[in-house]
């Protein structure tokens, strides 16, 4: 059995240390805003996963396009391994964001143009997941994979446009925002360090849950082909 | 300023926020963990069969 690199192990331990870390600044060091009250404290974490699931999807529309110009198989497992960690943290900025929106919006969904791109954008991805799946051959898989996670990045810009281009009560954290935006407010000093400090502890976790699921993608590609050698004989 | 009310008390949906957000990722690391260990158990039976055929 392959043995888990000594740098995947010190990055697990030093992900883990700075989620400490992030939860506590988040959670008690970051002040209470003044109107919303707790609940915006949800607004660390719930952009910090946006961004995960935004970069996750870019990653697998780049790596896609090198899978395509190169043919080598290790890019669509970079892919598969981004898409589901983008999936997952796409349905958590979506969840947290519907959380938010109760008690500030008076209501769990409306049909804003950011919720209503992110949701698209999730399914997206999700149809991905799904539509691999059903094609057996893994050039073929690996070929619509890399064209389909291309075209669906389209998604992901216009999700993130959407709160700039159209009329939107979602509020804009960096400048300024429409007018009719609900839930709008100027982030102090400390709340900018807990900003940030949150998009990099996501970073930071994407990177080694992808680092994991890369590895597991290869272990169970190898064990696929030991099965099928160990049936053919 | 005498009549400015406090903020909102919102701890609930704050604290359901960061149960999903936890509990999402939980469950993800933990089906990365149990994959593995499904693939663990899957190449030792390979192991076996590789053994008898030797």
């Amino acid at each position: 059995m392959e043995h888990k690199p000594k740098a995947l192990t010190v990055l697990n331990w030093l992900t883990g240390a700075v989620f400490v870390v992030a939860l506590y600044i988040v959670l008690i060091w970051a002040p209470q805003e003044a109107i919303m009250g707790d609940v915006q404290r949800v607004f660390y974490f719930h952009v910090s996963a946006g961004w995960v699931g935004a970069l996750a999807f870019l990653v697998t529309a780049i790596v896609g396009g090198i899978y395509l110009a190169r043919g080598e198989q290790r890019w669509d497992r970079v892919a598969q391994a981004s898409v589901e960690i983008g999936v997952v943290f796409a349905f958590i900025n979506i969840v947290t964001g519907s959380i938010w929106a109760r008690p500030i919006w008076n209501t769990w969904w409306t049909w804003d143009p950011r919720l209503v791109t992110a949701t698209i954008m999730e399914l997206i991805y999700i149809a991905y997941m799904m539509l691999r799946r059903g094609i057996e051959d893994p050039d073929r898989r690996a070929r619509f994979g890399a064209v389909y996670s291309i075209v669906g990045f389209i998604s992901v810009p216009l999700t993130f446009l959407s709160i700039r281009i159209f009329r939107t009560i979602h509020p804009i954290v960096v400048g300024s925002s429409d007018p009719a935006a609900l839930g709008a407010f100027d982030m102090t000093v400390d709340m900018r360090v807990a900003f940030f400090f949150s998009l990099f502890t996501f970073t930071l976790l994407y990177i080694t849950l992808l680092w994991h699921r890369l590895r597991l993608q290869v272990k169970m590609e190898k064990i696929e082909e030991r099965k099928l050698r160990a049936l053919s004989s | 300023m005498i009549f400015q009310e406090g903020p909102a008390d919102t701890l609930n949906y704050m604290i359901a926020g960061y149960a999903v957000i936890l509990g999402a990722i939980g469950l993800y690391i933990v089906n990365i963990i149990l994959r593995f260990r499904n693939l663990r158990q899957d190449e030792a039976l390979l192991d076996e069969i590789d053994a008898e055929h030797a």
